[in-house]
C-alpha cells in the first residue's frame, strides 16, 4: 500500500475544490461577504489541511524510497509516482515555504477578498506541486506541469483588475507556449528514449538515436526553452515581471519562490533523467543553453536595477536569479549542478522573504514604489531587518547562503571544460552580483536613514501583525543559517549530482 | 421483308403528312392529329426497336425498290430505333407540357399552323436519324432549319422575330457549310450514299492521296454542324431562341433539334468517313477544345443571367458542350457517353423548361430570378420537377445526370492525353451548374413575404389547374429516374447500336 | 442475422423521418415521442449490429454490373457507425429543449432524422459508390437544415454550404471513377484495390486524381482553402452545429478521406510521393490556418467552428501520414474530437438559447450565473488544448506519435504545428472561461441577474460528455486496442 503518498496530493485538491464549490455556491445565491467568525474557521481548516498535508508529503519524503503507479494513461504509459532524492529536496523546499506562506497569508489576505476562493487554488496548487515533484516519468510529470499552470493562473489574476486579468492571461500562455514545447520534444523522447520513467543519467537509447540526433536534440533545445519558460529564461521570460507583481503577496511569493523552480526542476528532469547529460555535452545545445542562461541573468539585474516598482523589481530580480540555476545546470558540471540544487533551495527561501516583506508594507502603507519606502526602517525595523538579511543573502555577502550557492556555480564553471564560458560565466555571474546589490540593497539604506530632506514619515514602531512577522522572521534566518552550516545541505545536493553526472 | 421494316420510312412519311393535312384543320383538331401522329410514331419505333434488338443486326430499306445510287436508302440500327423512340417520347411529353403556353401565346388563327411545323420538324429529325444518304440528310436539314425557325417566330413579338432571324442566319451558315463539306466529299468520292462514301474513302486513304480535300470536307461539315447544334463559340443565337419562344419550342428545340444535328454528326464520323480517319485528322482535338470551353463558358454564362429561361438556355451549350466532348475523346465509350448525354440531357432540360414554365405560372408570368421567391410552394409539384431536374443537371446520385456524368469519367479515365483536362472540366464545370441551379432551388424554397405575394397579385397553382403540364412534368421526372436508375440495358442498347453502326 | 437489418436501418430513419411533418400530433409531446422513437429505434438497432458484427454484405439496389449500393459492417464502419448512433440520441434530447421555440419545428426533426439514416449510410457503405452516393445526399439533407432559419444570411450560408459541398463531391467523383476503371473492385479493402497491372506507368496519374480526390472528400472536412463555409454554416440552429458540423458531417468527410486513402487507394503507392507531401502540407497548414481565425473570431459558435475547421485536420494529418498508427491516431481523433466539440458546442448552444447572447464579449461573469455550464465548456476547451487526462492529450499523443515514428521530415513540421495549434486552441478556449468566472472587480452581476442553467434535458448531454472526456483520458486502452485491432492489416 504505497499509495498513501498521494494522500498529501488529493487531500488539498479535494479540500480545495470544496472551499472552491463553497465559494462558488454562496455567489450564486447572492450571499454577502463571509463575516470574521467564518473567516476563522475557514483559516482553521485550511490551515489544519495544510499542515496535515504538509506533514505527510514529509514523511513520504522522508520515509524510504515510495513509488506507485495510479493507472495507465496509455498502454505503456503509467501515471506512476516515485519519491528519489531530487523530488525529496524541492518537495521539501515547497512544504515549508507553503507552510509558512499559508500563515501569512491568513493576515494578508483579509485586504483582498474572496478568500475562501485564494485559499481553495492555494491548496490545489499544494497538491499539484507535490505530485509535480513527486512525479516517476515525464508524462505524469508534464501532466502536472500543466495543471500548475492552470490551477495557479488564478492566483495571479486574484484582485480582478483588468490589469491583474490581462496579466494573467499573458502567465498562462506563456506557460502553455512552453508545456507545448516540452511536449514536442517529450514526443520525440518517447520515440527514441528506452523509458520515459526518470532514472538517473538519462535512458536514450543511442542505438535508435543514431542517425537522428539532428532532430533529437532540435527537440531537447525545444524543451529547454520550453520547460525555462516558467524559469522566465530567455527568450520567453516576458511574462514573469508583468505576473508576479499584480498577483497577491504571498502569491507572488510562492510564483517567484516555488512555481519558477519548477521549470528547473522540469529542467533537471528531462536532461540529467531522461536524455541524459551525456547527449548534450559539448553539442550546439549546451552553447546555446549557456549563451541564453547568461543573457537572461545580466539582463535581468540590468532590468532590475533600471525598475522602480518595488515588486516588479524584485520579480526582474528572480529572472535573473532563475537563470543562476539554469547556468549551473547547463554546464553540465557536478560541482554547478551541486551549486544549482543549493540555489534552488537558498533563492526559494530568499526571494519568498523579499516579496512577504513586499507584501506588508503594501499591507501596511500601501506602498508600492521604491522611492515611497524612504524611512520605512523607522516605522518597521524588524522587517526591514529581515529584508536586508534576505537581501545580503541574496547578493552573496558571506557568511549568509548566497555565497555558498554561487560559490559552487562559480567553481563549478571554472572546473567544467566549456570553453569561454568557464570565466566568462563567473564573470557575469560577478556583474550580476553587483547589480543585485545595487538593486537591494538601497532599499536598506533609504530606509533606515531617508536623509535630511525626506519628508517626517510617522516615526512610530508599528510592526504587523505576528501572522505576517512570524513567518517573515522565520525566512530570514533560514536564509542566514543555510549559510552559516551549509554542510549537510552541499553533502545531500553534492549526492544528488554525483548520481547524475 | 417483315412489315415492321416499312415502319421508318412509313413513320417519316406520316409525320411529313400530317403537317399539310393540319393546315387546313382547326387548332384543336390538329392538336389532336399531332399527338395521334407523335403517339403512332413513337409505338412504330418502339416495334422497329425491338425487331432489330431481336434480330440483332441493321438492315437497309431501300424506297420503292430502286436500289442506289438511283434509290433513296433508308437504314435502321438499334441505335437509330432507340433515338427515334427517345425523340417521340421527349416531343410528346413538351407538346403535352407546352400546351396551355400555345393557347395563350399565339393567336387563335395561327396555332393549327403551329402543329404544321412540329410535323415537320418530327419528319425532319426522324429522317436525319434513318436515312442512309448524305443529300437527304442536307435536304431535311434545311427542313428541320425551317421549321425550328417557325417554332421560334410563331410567338410573336419583337424578340422572337430576332431570336428567329439570328437563328435563321446562323442556321443557314452552318447548312451552307455542311453543303459545301456534301459537294467536296461528292467531287472526291462520287457517292451520296454513305455506305458507298465510305468504301470510296477508305481507298482514298489506302491510296494515300487526296489528303488535305478529304480533310478540308471532314472540317466544314464538323463546323456545318457544330454551328447548328450550338457548340462554344457559335452558341450566340441559342439564348434568345431558347428562351423568348413558347415553351414547347423551347423545349423542343433544346432537347431534340439541336440533338438531331449531334447525331448527324456523330453518324457522318462513323458511317461516311470512318472514325479512325476522323481520330487522325486532329478535328476531334478542335471539337474537344470547343466542348471544354463550352462547358465551362455555358455555365459562367448561365451563373451571370438573372432570367430563368435564359439561364436554362445557356445551360444547353454547356450541355453541349460535354456531348461534343465525349465525342472528342476520339473512343467509342466516349461517343456511348455523349450518346447517353443526348438521352438524358433531353429528358432534363425539357423537364426543366416545363418545369421553369410552371413556376412562373405562379408567379405572374416573370421569367426574373428574385420573382420566383418561394415560387416552390405555390406550385409544388413545379418546386419538385425542378429540383429534380437541377439534381439531374448536378450529378446527383440516382438522377440521370450522374450516369452520364459517371459515363463521360469512365471514358474520359482511359485517355491518355485528354483525361486530365476532362475530368477537371467535368469536376468544374458541375461546381458551376451547382452554383446556378442549387441557387434558384434555394431561392425558390425561400419563403417570399406575404405582403410581396399580395402586391404582386402571385398565385398559387394546383395540379389541378394545369393537368396536362403537371402529367408532363410526372412523366419527366419518371423518365429521369428512368435514366438514372436502369441505366444499365439503356447503356447496352447504345452499345449494341454502336457495334452495328461501324 | 440477415443483412436486411441493414437496409431498415438506414432507410427507417429516413422514411420516417420523412413522415414526420405529415402526421398529425395533437401536441408537442407527441411529436417528440415519435421523433424521439424513431432516433432511439434506429439507434439501438445500429449499435445491436456492430455488436453482432453480421459478415455477409447487403446489395441493396443495382445501378449496373459495378455500380450497386451496398452495405457491410467492417472495422473502420464500426467507429463511425459507433461514433454516431451513440451522439444522435444525446443531441436530438438536446434539441428538444433547443428548438422549443423555433418555429417549422417538425421540417427540422424530419431533416435531421433523415440524416441520421444517410449518415449511417456513408458508415455501413460496403464500397466507394455507395459511399458517394450517400455523401451526395448527406449534402443535400443537411442542407435545409442550415437554411432553417431563412434569413438571408442563413440562405447565403447555405448555398456556400452546397457549392463548397458539390463541387468536392465533384472532384471526389473523378477518384471513385478512377477507381472503378483501375481497380480490381469498388469495394473497401484494407491495403487498397487498385490493379498493379492495369495502373501500368500510370502511376503518376495515380498520384494526381488521388490528390483531386482528397481534396474533393476533405471539402466536407473543411480542409484549407476549402474550409469557408464550416463557420457561415453556423447560422443554423445549434444541434446541427453541434451534431452535423461537428460530428456527423465533418466527419463523414474525413471518414471518406480514410477510406479512400486506406480502402481504395491504398498507402502502399502513395507513401514517400509528392501527393503525400501535397495533401500533409494542407492539413498542416489547416491546422495552423483554422486556429488564427479562431482566435480572430469573436463571436461564440463561429469560433468553434474555425476551432472545428483546426481539429478536423489533425484527423486528415493523421491519415496523410499513411502508416497504421496514424490511421489509429486518425480514428482516435474522430472520435474524441466529436465529443469534445459536440460538447463544447452544446454549451454554447444552451447560451445562446438561454439569453441570446452570441458574442463572446456579451458573456461577462456567466461563470457564476451558469456554472454548470461553464464549468463543462471549460472541460471541453481544456480537453481540445490537450491537458493530459483528458481525451483530447490521448488522440494528440497517438496522431503525434505516428508523425514522429513515421520519420517522415514534413510529419515533423506537423508535430509543430500540433502544438502551435494547442497554443493557440488554450487561447482561444481559455479566454472565454477567464471572460465568464473572472470578469474583473467591479463587474455588475445584477446586469445578468436572469441568466441561470438550463434544464436537464440540455444539461444531462452535457454532463456526459464531461464525464466521457474523462473517462475516455484516463482510460482509452480499451478503445485505442480496438482501432489498433482494426487497422493491423494495413
Amino acid at each position: 500500500m504505497n499509495a498513501w503518498i498521494l494522500i498529501p496530493v488529493f487531500l488539498p485538491i479535494l479540500f480545495g475544490a470544496c472551499l472552491l464549490a463553497v465559494s462558488a455556491a454562496a455567489r450564486y445565491k447572492n450571499k454577502p461577504e463571509p463575516d470574521a467568525a467564518a473567516l476563522k474557521k475557514l483559516h482553521l481548516a485550511a490551515g489544519a489541511v495544510m499542515s496535515v498535508s504538509a506533514a505527510l508529503a514529509l514523511l513520504a519524503a522522508w520515509s524510504g524510497d515510495w513509488a506507485v503507479t495510479m493507472f495507465h494513461l496509455m498502454e505503456n504509459i503509467p501515471i506512476y509516482f516515485r519519491v528519489d532524492d531530487v523530488g525529496r529536496l524541492f518537495v521539501t523546499v515547497i512544504s515549508v515555504i507553503w507552510l509558512l506562506v499559508c500563515v501569512y497569508s491568513f493576515v494578508y489576505m483579509r485586504h483582498e477578498g474572496e478568500e475562501a476562493r485564494f485559499f481553495g487554488f492555494y491548496l490545489i496548487v499544494y497538491g499539484v506541486l507535490v505530485a509535480l515533484t513527486f512525479a516517476g516519468n515525464l508524462v505524469t510529470m508534464y501532466l502536472f506541469y500543466e495543471l500548475m499552470t492552470l490551477t495557479s493562473m488564478p492566483l495571479v489574476l486574484h484582485n480582478g483588475s483588468r490589469e491583474a486579468i490581462m496579466a494573467a492571461l499573458k502567465y498562462l500562455f506563456y506557460s502553455m507556449c512552453g508545456a507545448y514545447f516540452g511536449l514536442f520534444g517529450i514526443f520525440f523522447l518517447y520515440q527514441y528514449c528506452d523509458t520515459l520513467t526518470f532514472s538517473a543519467g538519462g535512458t536514450l537509447n543511442a542505438a535508435l538515436a543514431q542517425g537522428h540526433e539532428g532532430i533529437l536534440l532540435l527537440a531537447v533545445f525545444g524543451m529547454l526553452i520550453g520547460f525555462g519558460v516558467k524559469a522566465g529564461m530567455l527568450p520567453l521570460h516576458a511574462w514573469l515581471p508583468t505576473a508576479h507583481p499584480v498577483a497577491p503577496s504571498p502569491a507572488s511569493a510562492v510564483l517567484s519562490g516555488i512555481i519558477v523552480k519548477c521549470g528547473v526542476l522540469a529542467i533537471v528532469r528531462v536532461v540529467f533523467f531522461v536524455v541524459g547529460p551525456e547527449f548534450i555535452r559539448g553539442t550546439w545545445v549546451q552553447t546555446a543553453w549557456m549563451t541564453l542562461t547568461l543573457m537572461t541573468v545580466f539582463m535581468g539585474s540590468m532590468l532590475a536595477f533600471r525598475e522602480p516598482v518595488f515588486k516588479k523589481r524584485l520579480a526582474y530580480s528572480t529572472v535573473s536569479q532563475a537563470s543562476y540555476i539554469l547556468f549551473g545546470l547547463s554546464t553540465l558540471s557536478a560541482t554547478a549542478f551541486t551549486g544549482a540544487m543549493l540555489h534552488v533551495v537558498f533563492h526559494a527561501v530568499i526571494k519568498c522573504t523579499l516579496f512577504l516583506t513586499a507584501g506588508v508594507f503594501i499591507f501596511e502603507c500601501g506602498k508600492t514604489r521604491v522611492e515611497e519606502l524612504n524611512g520605512i526602517g523607522k516605522r518597521m525595523p524588524g522587517v526591514l531587518w529581515c529584508y536586508t538579511f534576505a537581501a545580503l543573502a541574496l547578493v552573496g555577502i558571506p557568511p549568509t547562503s548566497g555565497f555558498i550557492s554561487k560559490w559552487y556555480l562559480a567553481q563549478g564553471a571554472l572546473e567544467g571544460k566549456i570553453g569561454v564560458f568557464g570565466w566568462l560565466g563567473p564573470a557575469v555571474l560577478l556583474v550580476s552580483a553587483l547589480l543585485t546589490a545595487g538593486y537591494l540593497l538601497p532599499v536598506t539604506m533609504k530606509g533606515f536613514f531617508p536623509g535630511k530632506d525626506a519628508p517626517e514619515a510617522d516615526v512610530t514602531v508599528k510592526e504587523p501583525a505576528d501572522g505576517m512577522l512570524l513567518p517573515l522572521v522565520i525566512l530570514a534566518v533560514l536564509a542566514v543559517l543555510f549559510g552559516v552550516f551549509p554542510n549537510p545541505l552541499v553533502k545531500f545536493a553534492g549526492q544528488i549530482a554525483s548520481s547524475v553526472l | 421483308m417483315a412489315l415492321v421494316q416499312n415502319f421508318p420510312f412509313i413513320s417519316i412519311i406520316l409525320s411529313l403528312a400530317a403537317g399539310p393535312v393540319s393546315s387546313v384543320l382547326g387548332a384543336k383538331k390538329a392538336k389532336w392529329l399531332n399527338l395521334l401522329v407523335i403517339t403512332v410514331i413513337g409505338a412504330m419505333s418502339a416495334a422497329v426497336l425491338a425487331f432489330v434488338v431481336g434480330t440483332g443486326e441493321s438492315y437497309v430499306y431501300t424506297m420503292g425498290h430502286f436500289p442506289a445510287p438511283w434509290g433513296n436508302e433508308i437504314r435502321v440500327g438499334v441505335l437509330e430505333a432507340l433515338m427515334a423512340l427517345f425523340f417521340c417520347v421527349v416531343m410528346l411529353l413538351c407538346m403535352l407540357g407546352g400546351s396551355r403556353e400555345r393557347f395563350l401565346e399565339l393567336e387563335e388563327s395561327k396555332e393549327n399552323l403551329y402543329y404544321v411545323l412540329v410535323n415537320l420538324l418530327l419528319s425532319s429529325l426522324l429522317a436525319l436519324i434513318y436515312t442512309n444518304d448524305l443529300f437527304t440528310a442536307y435536304v431535311f436539314v434545311e427542313i428541320n432549319t425551317i421549321s425550328a425557325c417557325g417554332l421560334i417566330m410563331i410567338k410573336q413579338n419583337g424578340r422572337t422575330i430576332e431570336a428567329a432571324t439570328r437563328y435563321m442566319i446562323m442556321s443557314l451558315l452552318g447548312s451552307g457549310l455542311f453543303l459545301l463539306g456534301i459537294c467536296f466529299l461528292y467531287d472526291l468520292t462520287g457517292h451520296l450514299l454513305m455506305s458507298n462514301i465510305q468504301e470510296q474513302v477508305r481507298a482514298i486513304k489506302a491510296a494515300g492521296t487526296y489528303h488535305l480535300p478529304l480533310l478540308v470536307c471532314v472540317c466544314l461539315m464538323s463546323v456545318g454542324l457544330a454551328i447548328k447544334s450550338a457548340l462554344y463559340p457559335f452558341h450566340a443565337w441559342l439564348p434568345d431562341a431558347y428562351g423568348y419562344s413558347t415553351l414547347s419550342s423551347a423545349a423542343i428545340l433544346s432537347s431534340l433539334v439541336s440533338k438531331g444535328y449531334v447525331f448527324l454528326l456523330i453518324k457522318i464520323f462513323f458511317r461516311v468517313i470512318g472514325f479512325g480517319i476522323i481520330d487522325d485528322s486532329k478535328v476531334i482535338d478542335v471539337l474537344f477544345a470547343f466542348g471544354i470551353a463550352g462547358m465551362i463558358m455555358g455555365s459562367v454564362d448561365a451563373i451571370r443571367e438573372d432570367d430563368v429561361r435564359r439561364m436554362i438556355a445557356y445551360s444547353s451549350v454547356a450541355q453541349i458542350g460535354y456531348i461534343y466532348v465525349g465525342l472528342g475523346l476520339g473512343t467509342t465509350t466516349g461517343v456511348i457517353a455523349s450518346l447517353y448525354h443526348i438521352l438524358s440531357h433531353a429528358a432534363t432540360k425539357a423537364l426543366l423548361f416545363v418545369a421553369v414554365s410552371g413556376l412562373t405560372d405562379a408567379s405572374g408570368d416573370s421569367t426574373d430570378f428574385f420573382d420566383l421567391t418561394g415560387a416552390g410552394y405555390r406550385n409544388r409539384l413545379a418546386g419538385v420537377a425542378f429540383t429534380v431536374g437541377s439534381f439531374s443537371m448536378v450529378g446527383i446520385p440516382l438522377f440521370a445526370g450522374f450516369i452520364s456524368k459517371y459515363l463521360f469519367a469512365r471514358a474520359a479515365i482511359w485517355s491518355d492525353s485528354k483525361m486530365l483536362v476532362t475530368l477537371v472540366a467535368l469536376a468544374v464545370s458541375t461546381i458551376l451548374n451547382a452554383v446556378y441551379f442549387m441557387k434558384t432551388v434555394i431561392r425558390i424554397y425561400t419563403p417570399e413575404h406575404p405582403a410581396v405575394l399580395k402586391k404582386k397579385k402571385f398565385r398559387a397553382v394546383t395540379v389541378s389547374d394545369q393537368p396536362a403540364k403537371s402529367a408532363a412534368m410526372v412523366c419527366f421526372i419518371i423518365l429521369n429516374l428512368i435514366l438514372g436508375l436502369s441505366s444499365e440495358p439503356i447503356v447496352h442498347l447504345l452499345e449494341r447500336g454502336m457495334n452495328m453502326f461501324a | 442475422m440477415s443483412p436486411v437489418v441493414f437496409a431498415v436501418v438506414i432507410l427507417l430513419p429516413i422514411l420516417a423521418g420523412a413522415l414526420i411533418p405529415l402526421l398529425p400530433y395533437k401536441n408537442r409531446l407527441q411529436m417528440i415521442f415519435y421523433v424521439s422513437a424513431v432516433v432511439i429505434v434506429t439507434s439501438a438497432l445500429s449499435l445491436w449490429i456492430l455488436f453482432r458484427q453480421p459478415q455477409e454484405a447487403l446489395v441493396l439496389f443495382r445501378f449496373t454490373d459495378n455500380l450497386s449500393i451496398s452495405f457491410r459492417v467492417d472495422g473502420l464502419g464500426t467507429v463511425f457507425a459507433g461514433l454516431v448512433s451513440v451522439l444522435w440520441p444525446l443531441a436530438t434530447l438536446y434539441s428538444f429543449e433547443y428548438m422549443e421555440h423555433e418555429k417549422h419545428e417538425e421540417i427540422f426533426f424530419m431533416f435531421y432524422t433523415m440524416s441520421f439514416g444517410i449518415t449511417l449510410g456513408i458508415a455501413y457503405a460496403e464500397d466507394i459508390v455507395t459511399m458517394y452516393c450517400f455523401y451526395e445526399m448527406l449534402t443535400l439533407a443537411t442542407l435545409p437544415l442550415i437554411l432553417h432559419t431563412l434569413t438571408r444570411e442563413a440562405v447565403l450560408a447555405g448555398r456556400s454550404y452546397l457549392y463548397y459541398s458539390l463541387g468536392g463531391a465533384a472532384f471526389a467523383f473523378i477518384g471513385m471513377v478512377f477507381i472503378l476503371s483501375y481497380g480490381d473492385s469498388p469495394d473497401f479493402v484494407l491495403g487498397g484495390v487498385l490493379n498493379h497491372a492495369r495502373l501500368g506507368d500510370h502511376a503518376n496519374r495515380l498520384l494526381i486524381v488521388y490528390v483531386l480526390c482528397f481534396c474533393g472528400f476533405s471539402v466536407k472536412a473543411a480542409m484549407f482553402p476549402f474550409s469557408a463555409w464550416l463557420p457561415q454554416a453556423g447560422v443554423a440552429p445549434t444541434p446541427v452545429t453541434a451534431l452535423l458540423h461537428a460530428v456527423a458531417v465533418v466527419k463523414a468527410g474525413a471518414f471518406a478521406v480514410m477510406r479512400v486513402t486506406y480502402y481504395s487507394f491504398g498507402t502502399g503507392l502513395l507513401r514517400g510521393t509528392w501527393a503525400q507531401t501535397a495533401v500533409m502540407s494542407l492539413t498542416i497548414i489547416t491546422i495552423v490556418y483554422g486556429c488564427s481565425r479562431a482566435l480572430k473570431e469573436t463571436h461564440l459558435k463561429r469560433r468553434l467552428a474555425w476551432s472545428t475547421v483546426s481539429n478536423l485536420s489533425y484527423i486528415l494529418f493523421g491519415v496523410t501520414i499513411m502508416t497504421p498508427a496514424g490511421l489509429v491516431g486518425a480514428l482516435c481523433h474522430m472520435v474524441f474530437h466529436a465529443v469534445m466539440k459536440i460538447c463544447a458546442f452544446f454549451c454554447a448552444g444552451a447560451v445562446i438559447c438561454k439569453t441570446g447572447r452570441q458574442y463572446i464579449y456579451e458573456l461577462d461573469g456567466f461563470g457564476r450565473k451558469m456554472p454548470a455550464v461553464f464549468v463543462i465548456f471549460t472541460v471541453s476547451g481544456m480537453a481540445l488544448m490537450g491537458v493530459p487526462g483528458l481525451c483530447g492529450f490521448i488522440s494528440k499523443w497517438h496522431l503525434v506519435e505516428a508523425a514522429v515514428s513515421s520519420r517522415n521530415p514534413l510529419a515533423y513540421v506537423g508535430v509543430a504545428a500540433l502544438l502551435v495549434s494547442a497554443l493557440l486552441t488554450a487561447i482561444y478556449m481559455l479566454t472565454i472561461s477567464v471572460r465568464a468566472f473572472f470578469p474583473g472587480r467591479n463587474f455588475d452581476y445584477a446586469a445578468i441577474a436572469d441568466v441561470k442553467d438550463p434544464g436537464w434535458k440540455m444539461v444531462l448531454p452535457l454532463a456526459l460528455f464531461a464525464a466521457a472526456m474523462l473517462l475516455c483520458g484516463i482510460c482509452s486502452h480499451p478503445l485505442i486496442t480496438a482501432f489498433e485491432t482494426i487497422v493491423r492489416s494495413v
